[in-house]
């Protein structure tokens, strides 16, 4: 098998049965090598705003799948504060809204978001997963 | 200078017929003169003249009054008026002004416009009493004067009908006030004062008493009334019983904002159950995937688990959903006059566990309303939600207190339920605070519903719930019934 291209990924989702799944797949199809997760935006907040500057590029994710609909902090609010620091990085962060909300309101206002790539309806293919990670 | 002043003029005088009014200096254009059949020289051009020698007695007053009004406060009118021509015949106008007309004068002038009507109105409709009886019969509709001079009003028999006094009542200015509801007190007071002294017409829908003490609503229009010399000497206007359509309004009105919210928390609903149902189901399709892919019967056996995850969290939501749906279908439930603190001790008995172990004190105060008609179940239901949060989210290093009292205020019932816990963030969470799933704190067993039926229970009830929170120092939940 080949070895993931992805070192770090990160996943913000509140729904347990949700990550449980997702951390699954990728450890089945083995798409990054490591995988951090966040239960709301404010613990993922608090740990990318407690990062140093120039820390090792290896504890900063690729990728980053966002839950819009969090208790304590939502994804809109994440993004707002995110969008303030990503430029401490010296990384491109692919940040993806996994979600699932069909408002069309929500997917509009997260297309006009420059700092986010894509919007990813829930539930997702387990191929459209890899592909992603292949990118 | 003077010339200067009118010179050149605003409207090409030869084609219109039309006053221009430039600080008390009048200049009527060379059509009206010519319509009405006078040389420049004849006749004075200014408003004395015009009141005593040209405009035909029946709408002198009328004009008076529209003329001096536009003159003092720019309000705009359209009046037929009759004006004695050279050969001794009346023409009838129609005399107006626009604010369209005027915008395109320098500030200080104005213009009064005149077109001749083409259609003579016959004198056998012309200013008839019997026209005048019917149509304020008709309309329910009276007339009324007030003299600043000699400090009297006067009524008409239908003023006198509608307000449901006797034929012989004479009106005065001193009992004025027992003509309006007490709510109307101060906008009648304002509406009066202004109008009789700044000369500001009024049209409004106000509530007035009749004789009997009956409320009811009237559509009340007020003109000031001026001497030759631009003094206003009084008020004049009528009153129409508008009290059947405008019941009706405030009726439809109510039931279109009830239709409103109901259509708003069915919205919601829609909203919630596709968003909350969608996040079950597609775990399951995820994990049906996921079991398609996997290799070993272990791995698959494994995955099963989950399964019996997600089928509980769908449970859960579904219980829910149902709950808000009762509250819906429920609203016909009987209401019966429900003692808060009956409701109160059955709600603490039922959670007294926690109670006791969060060392919750209590300040309670029913006594200014002790009971109030209501569905039990919903009354239970509020308490409960907002007594648990209070105890749920109290403060890390101080015992909760909630204070709990009900009153009345501007006919109005109200309940409010004060804590002194951790405080919500008004800035950040207002517009999510009564949301399904919302929850802001970190606690373990914050599910996020709690609130959401609290509002739902209120609403249907056409009441209202409002929060007050200060991080750190409390909540301050207000019910309005």
């Amino acid at each position: 098998m080949k070895s993931p291209t992805v070192e770090l990924a990160c996943i913000i989702d509140d729904d347990n049965i949700y990550v449980k799944l997702v951390k699954k797949i990728i450890e089945t199809k083995k798409l990054c090598k490591h995988l951090m997760v966040f239960s709301d935006g404010k613990e993922s907040i608090d740990y990318f705003e407690a990062l140093p500057q120039n820390i090792e590029e290896n504890r900063i994710p690729e990728i980053i799948f966002l839950d819009l609909n969090m208790p304590v902090m939502d994804g809109w609010e994440f993004l707002e504060r995110f969008t303030r620091i990503k430029n401490r990085f010296n990384k491109v962060i692919t940040i993806y809204i996994v979600s699932s909300s069909i408002n069309p309101i929500d997917i509009d206002r997260a297309k006009s978001l420059s700092t986010v790539s894509d919007y990813l309806i829930k539930p997702m293919k387990m191929n459209e997963i890899e592909a992603i990670f292949e990118k | 200078m003077l010339k200067n002043n009118l010179d050149p003029h605003f409207i090409d005088n030869s084609k219109s017929e039309y006053w221009e009014i430039s600080s008390n200096i009048f200049y009527w254009s060379s059509a009206f003169l010519k319509k009405i059949g006078y040389d420049k020289t004849e006749i004075k051009e200014d408003i004395i003249y015009f009141l005593k020698y040209l405009i035909h007695d029946d709408c002198r007053e009328a004009f008076r009054d529209s003329f001096f009004n536009y003159i003092k406060n720019d309000s705009i009118f359209d009046l037929d008026i009759q004006i004695k021509c050279k050969s001794g015949n009346y023409k009838e106008f129609r005399c107006f002004t626009s604010y369209e007309s005027t915008k395109k004068f320098n500030k200080n002038t104005k213009a009064i416009f005149f077109k001749e009507r083409k259609v003579v109105t016959d004198d056998r409709v012309k200013n008839n009493g019997f026209f005048y009886r019917e149509s304020a019969e008709m309309t329910k509709t009276g007339s009324w004067f007030i003299d600043f001079l000699k400090q009297k009003s006067y009524w008409d028999q239908q003023t006198r009908k509608i307000l449901e006094y006797p034929e012989d009542y004479l009106p005065s200015l001193k009992d004025a006030g027992e003509y309006y509801a007490e709510e109307d007190h101060e906008l009648a007071t304002n509406l009066f004062f202004k109008c009789g002294m700044s000369g500001i017409p009024f049209n409004i829908e106000i509530k007035m008493l009749t004789a009997n003490k009956r409320a009811f609503w009237v559509r009340a229009i007020g003109k000031p009334v001026y001497n030759d010399h631009k003094e206003i000497i009084g008020i004049r206007g009528v009153f129409q019983d508008i009290d059947d359509e405008k019941t009706k309004a405030l009726a439809l009105q109510k039931t279109l904002d009830i239709i409103a919210s109901q259509n708003s928390r069915l919205f919601n609903f829609a909203h919630i159950v596709s968003h909350n149902l969608r996040s079950h189901t597609s775990n399951l399709t995820l994990i049906t995937e996921l079991i398609d892919s996997m290799d070993t019967v272990e791995e698959k056996l494994e995955m099963m688990a989950n399964i019996k995850n997600i089928s509980e969290s769908l449970n859960t939501t579904i219980t829910h959903l149902n709950e808000v749906v009762t509250i819906q279908t429920q609203t016909h439930q009987n209401k019966v006059d429900v003692n808060f603190n009956d409701i109160l001790n059955y709600v603490k008995k039922s959670i007294c566990k926690i109670i006791s172990e969060s060392k919750t004190k209590f300040k309670v105060d029913f006594s200014e309303l002790p009971s109030l008609d209501y569905i039990p179940a919903y009354l239970e239901s509020i308490l409960l939600n907002l007594v648990t949060n209070a105890i749920k989210y109290k403060h890390p290093s101080r015992d909760p207190e909630i204070t709990i009292k009900t009153y009345i205020k501007d006919q109005k019932k109200y309940l409010e339920v004060r804590d002194n816990g951790i405080g919500i963030d008004m800035d950040k969470y207002r517009n999510k605070l009564f949301g399904m799933y919302q929850t802001f704190h970190f606690n373990k067993d914050a599910v996020g519903i709690g609130l959401f039926i609290t509002k739902n229970q209120i609403e249907s009830l056409n009441g209202q719930i409002q929060v007050d929170s200060k991080v750190n120092e409390g909540t301050n939940f207000k019910i309005q019934f």
